[in-house]
């Protein structure tokens, strides 16, 4: 039988570690957060993170790429990522369900795929929209 | 109609990491994976003077601060795995969605670990939530 094009694509498996990785992140953080308020675990978050940018500079001989405008985007992902993070364990912190809270938060790629499609001009088919739909009503399903 | 506070926090975190998934393909564009997680961590810095705590930090227990070390070493080597993907070709309205499975992973981690009960609607919404990310990943 052949192997579908997909599993050998190294996207994918970074993509899956990447799913792995994050499910073990919602649990930790909700453990930390029910203890350690929003605003303190956003101060930490960079703190874990250095291990792990060591780790990225030792690779890269301790030197990034020259490229201006990819270390803009960069350093914009982290801001975002921070805000969106401290809005992530402020509502772990209302005591919601750890589920629900995981789900609702993860449908962010809605507002990728929409961004991604109107100025990274990637194509959208009928399944997608489908995906969108599915999505949409995931969210209402946890807003209940 | 009451509508939950997290339901707010979690509008602030769609949008805000919702636009961060386009930067992320667009930083990839540029840079590699390993350079682009650095630049990630130094925005996480600039956020830090607004964020110093009003506590100290030793009057939390050292089992919740070496979690909440733990999630941030697994979030950044989940945001590098991702980004690695995203360099190796991966579409942006391919690869966020498809890693926006990992509540699937916290559906069935929460009531083993954290004895968190999981309701109908919430297992119909994870549910729709799958069939979203599998049909948006294809």
């Amino acid at each position: 039988m052949p192997i579908p094009e997909v599993l050998r694509a190294k996207w994918f498996w970074y993509s899956l570690l990447c799913v792995f990785l994050m499910g073990g992140w919602t649990i930790f953080s909700k453990i930390a957060s029910s203890e350690i308020s929003a605003p303190t675990m956003q101060f930490l978050y960079p703190f874990g993170w250095v291990p792990v940018a060591v780790a990225c500079l030792w690779t890269r001989g301790f030197r990034l790429e020259k490229s201006p405008r990819g270390i803009l985007y960069g350093i914009a992902v982290g801001v975002l990522g921070g805000i969106g993070g401290l809005a992530f364990f402020a509502a772990y912190r209302t005591g919601g369900n750890t589920s629900a809270i995981s789900a609702a938060t993860g449908m962010y790629p809605l507002i990728t795929v929409v961004l991604a499609v109107l100025i990274l001009r990637e194509k959208l088919t009928w399944l997608h929209v489908v995906g969108l739909l599915f999505a949409a009503a995931a969210f209402l399903l946890f807003s209940l | 109609m009451h509508i939950p506070i997290w339901f707010w926090m979690a509008i602030i975190v769609l949008l805000t990491w919702g636009i961060a998934g386009l930067f992320q393909k667009l930083a990839t564009n540029h840079l590699s994976a390993e350079s682009t997680t650095v630049c990630l961590v130094i925005g996480f810095f600039l956020l830090c003077p607004w964020l110093y705590p009003q506590e100290s930090l030793w009057m939390y227990s050292t089992r919740a601060l070496l979690f909440s070390l733990l999630s941030a070493l697994l979030n950044a080597l989940g945001a590098w795995a991702m980004l690695k993907a995203m360099r190796h070709g991966g579409k942006a309205s391919i690869v966020v969605p498809f890693t926006a499975l990992y509540p699937i992973v916290t559906f069935f981690l929460s009531p083993a670990v954290l004895h968190e009960p999981v309701s109908l609607l919430q297992a119909a919404g994870v549910l729709c939530g799958l069939i979203a990310v599998v049909l948006l990943s294809t």
